[in-house]
């Protein structure tokens, strides 16, 4: 049926792979399905059929490229350092492009739009309370009806608080910002100007919007002070700017960034100490992938823990858990799969509580029950304020 | 716009479809295309209906589909095979092991477990880890490869130079025959009386039937283990200090070997601190009781420093798993040199392998490429990878004719053509190099003796025409390898 299509993938990075296959057992959907077509090397196959031999988009190629869960656990695992990750979203953004009646073309929108979103959350919030709503199903915590309003308290660091987090889950952006502030910062908030960093539409292929999002963003946080970030997901794209934009704005601009235990890693000693309340928490870490394979900084968050609590490390490689973003929404029965794994992981390791430092992985394993907070919500619970 | 499904209607498929539920047997032409290759470079392969069983009996199922519409049948595990052993050839039904992945029962007072054939290498060695045991062969691929491959290849790997390649630890098998008959070959209980079966079994690359499950033997973890990273300022004195440990009666766990390209790609990547200005490494580890253990590398690292060597010891076990990663990810630590490469699995006799080795640099540079050597140098077995960019016109013909000089060059001073990848598809043109008519008749009808008409991963190991050697086949590029 089609002509020849590029899916737009640099073509040396499409013949970087040499297919030795060390990335499967790092592949999520591989994990749990066994199948090539859901592995990065059965990807960057279908990738090469389609752009190199002509192979039409067919349903096949569909469901290859949108069960990954675009974790990147491929990448740290790759001797070559092949760019999965680059090659993922060329494609997405071809596939978007070819799916004009995508709900994430309109409904992304709406991310930034902070008074809008916020909004809307309100009467997502109402209808979940009428039980109109699958939440689980639909990959929803449930969402609360009035939140506390941050306010700024110095200008030393930006605390970065993106779209949904703000909206469903401000409360662990006020956990973060007691705890910065502990550490002896004054904390600055972004305007609605940096409603959203732009992760879930780029994820989904929809560069356009990503990138003008990102413009608004850099615009917002201005100046020269450290942008930290609470949310694995949002810092990983925000790190990344300066590869999306290619401006030497958007490189000066990532630099400036780091997740929250990053910044805290180093200030560790300025904290408050916790006293005697901690002693009983034994806290498993679940490295999100964004922080862990992207990032690759998620040593911090077991540092900055274990100043208040026993932390036990998981023995699974940091394999996903299937949240990804919209992506427990989108492929609800492999999310489900993937979380089966991490679940076994986490039961046995013996902790009490998990410690995620991204909204999507909490979020995911709330729904199955697991007891989980953001790293820097036990901290706070934990912290002597007063002392 | 709509996407569409590219299935094209076929019997087989409906008929596979009555054994197993309708997702896992797939026949979409992306599929099929996707399960045509494995990590070998042969890109020619097309695959039939592609099947996930997840027991004997299902397996059963597929066999008799397939015989029935005289099709052929291909196991294939995670696909990791370096010689194209498990590459679909004319549209077979392709029988993937991968969701066959639990572990059975494990016996720990008879060290013996059952495991099915999908379970990954590694992870058997974890499962196994709280009694103190592992499984001892240890391909480079061992955290993705499956054991059921292990098994077809009869796979080696870094430490089985003291313990013995995958044969030696695998007291039997459950295979199901072509025939759809499903046979235990071999005793989990003891040695079966007899023709040793089993025997025959391990290392046949699919041909005579399908794993679906092997009762493996479980190896106690050594009380104390020793790593040495030694470098060295040329490949000579590197091969002769292997040789040397040897022939004073120590027999290490492992010793690996890798030259001075491939030590750069691979310190990129693990950053475990290799010599980037050595002219080759070798790491050699020791193990057993503590006091053997240092007595042993003390006088590793004494025949080392008078070769030249300089040594460094691993201090913890955190040192000693990066060294082993950098080592194992060397083949996928290739296209950051070049996107494509050709492996070579010769093996030669320990005290020609410096001379060998300066035989393959003369070979390469002849024949204007890049080599690089990476190799358990322990037993002699090479894997010199002659590194390519397809796209480059031309290259094909230089890089076949230097496989061919390496080989030629091996089985001269006595080596043989492949130590434990298999010969698959790529290395089957140039059995008759090694093995007289005679010989390769007998393997034939050996094979035939399980699989009497061939239906069992077809084209494969034995060159085509069956007994009748063509030695002016080796010239010509077998029909697709290349492609």
């Amino acid at each position: 049926m089609s002509a020849r299509v590029s899916l737009g993938i640099d073509p040396e990075e499409l013949a970087s792979c040499v297919a030795c296959g060390l990335c499967l057992p790092h592949c999520p959907t591989f994990r749990v399905t066994g199948e090539e077509w859901a592995s990065p090397r059965g990807r960057i196959s279908a990738m090469r059929q389609v752009q190199d031999q002509g192979a039409a988009i067919d349903q096949a190629f569909l469901s290859s490229m949108d069960t990954c869960v675009q974790c990147r656990g491929c990448e740290p695992a790759c001797p070559s350092g092949v760019p999965f990750g680059s090659m993922m979203e060329a494609t997405q953004a071809e596939l978007t492009r070819r799916r004009r009646l995508d709900w994430r073309r309109w409904g992304f929108r709406v991310l930034g739009h902070r008074r809008l979103l916020n909004l809307l959350s309100r009467l997502l919030g109402v209808v979940q309370r009428l039980r109109l709503l699958p939440s689980k199903r639909l990959g929803l915590p449930k969402i609360p009806l009035a939140q506390e309003r941050l306010r700024a308290t110095g200008s030393d660091v930006w605390l970065f608080t993106g779209c949904v987090m703000d909206a469903w889950q401000r409360s662990t952006h006020a956990a973060v910002k007691r705890v910065v502030e502990a550490a002896g910062a004054g904390v600055a908030l972004p305007g609605a100007g940096a409603a959203c960093c732009g992760a879930l539409s780029l994820h989904a292929g929809l560069e356009d919007h990503a990138r003008s999002l990102a413009i608004r963003t850099m615009r917002e946080l201005e100046g020269s002070a450290p942008i930290l970030v609470d949310s694995a997901g949002c810092g990983a794209v925000l790190k990344e700017y300066g590869k999306h934009l290619g401006t030497p704005e958007a490189v000066a601009f990532s630099e400036r960034v780091l997740d929250v235990h990053e910044w805290l890693s180093d200030r560790s000693d300025r904290l408050p100490s916790a006293g005697e309340r901690g002693q009983d928490l034994i806290v498993a870490v679940h490295d999100p992938c964004h922080l862990r394979h992207v990032q690759r900084a998620h040593q911090p968050v077991a540092e900055v823990l274990s100043h208040y609590a026993t932390v036990v490390a998981l023995d699974d490689d940091g394999l996903c858990c299937g949240a990804g973003g919209a992506y427990a929404a989108m492929q609800p029965d492999l999310a489900v799969s993937i979380r089966e794994r991490k679940l076994e992981a986490i039961g046995r390791s013996g902790a009490n509580i998990v410690a995620s430092a991204n909204p999507g992985c909490t979020i995911h394993l709330a729904n199955a029950g697991v007891a989980v907070r953001h790293p820097l919500e036990i901290v706070d619970e934990v912290l002597d304020h007063d002392g | 716009m709509r996407f569409r499904r590219t299935t094209k209607a076929d019997p087989l498929v409906d008929d596979l479809r009555r054994v197993l539920p309708a997702d896992r047997v797939r026949a979409a032409s992306l599929e099929r295309s996707i399960m045509g290759r494995d990590a070998s470079i042969f890109e020619g392969g097309q695959a039939g209906p592609v099947c996930f069983p997840i027991s004997t009996e299902e397996v059963q199922g597929c066999v008799d589909a397939a015989r029935r519409h005289g099709r052929a049948v291909v196991p294939r595990g995670a696909g990791t095979g370096l010689a194209g052993g498990s590459v679909p050839l004319d549209e077979p039904v392709v029988v993937v092991t991968t969701k066959m992945n639990r572990l059975l029962s494990v016996d720990v007072d008879q060290r013996l477990a059952w495991v099915q054939p999908g379970m990954i290498n590694l992870d058997l060695s974890r499962a196994i880890a709280p009694h103190g045991l592992h499984f001892a062969p240890d391909p480079s691929s061992q955290q993705v490869c499956s054991l059921g491959g292990n098994v077809g290849t009869n796979a080696g790997g870094p430490h089985c130079l003291a313990h013995g390649v995958t044969s030696a630890h695998v007291q039997a098998a459950e295979v199901v025959l072509m025939s759809g008959e499903a046979v235990v070959l071999g005793d989990p209980d003891g040695w079966a009386p007899g023709l040793d079966l089993r025997g025959a079994y391990v290392g046949s690359e699919g041909m005579m039937g399908i794993t679906t499950a092997i009762a493996v033997r479980l190896t106690p973890n050594p009380p104390a283990v020793q790593t040495l990273l030694l470098a060295f300022d040329s490949v000579d004195a590197a091969a002769h200090t292997v040789s040397a440990v040897i022939a004073d009666g120590i027999v290490p766990a492992a010793i690996e070997m890798m030259d001075k390209n491939i030590i750069w790609a691979v310190e990129n990547f693990v950053g475990a601190g290799f010599p980037t200005d050595a002219a080759a490494v070798v790491i050699v580890e020791v193990d057993g009781l503590p006091g053997g253990v240092t007595a042993e590398a003390d006088r590793v690292a004494e025949l080392a420093e008078e070769r030249g060597g300089r040594v460094r010891r691993a201090a913890d076990d955190q040192e000693r798993a990066l060294i082993w990663k950098g080592r194992k990810s060397a083949f996928g630590a290739i296209a950051q040199i070049k996107p494509n490469y050709y492996l070579h699995d010769t093996v030669v006799p320990r005290t020609r392998l410096a001379e060998v080795m300066n035989q393959v640099y003369e070979i390469v540079e002849e024949h204007d490429l890049q080599v690089m050597n990476v190799f358990h140098a322990g037993d002699g077995n090479l894997h010199p990878l002659l590194l390519y960019d397809r796209r480059e016109p031309g290259v094909m013909e230089r890089v076949h004719a230097a496989g061919s000089a390496i080989i030629e060059a091996s089985l001269a001073v006595g080596g043989v053509l492949s130590g434990e990848h298999g010969i698959g598809i790529e290395k089957r043109d140039f059995m008759p190099l090694m093995f007289s008519e005679a010989d390769l008749d007998a393997q034939g009808r050996l094979r035939r003796a399980f699989d009497p008409d061939e239906m069992a991963n077809p084209g494969k190991v034995l060159p085509t025409g069956a007994s009748c050697a063509d030695v002016n086949a080796l010239t010509k590029v077998p029909e697709g390898v290349w492609g």
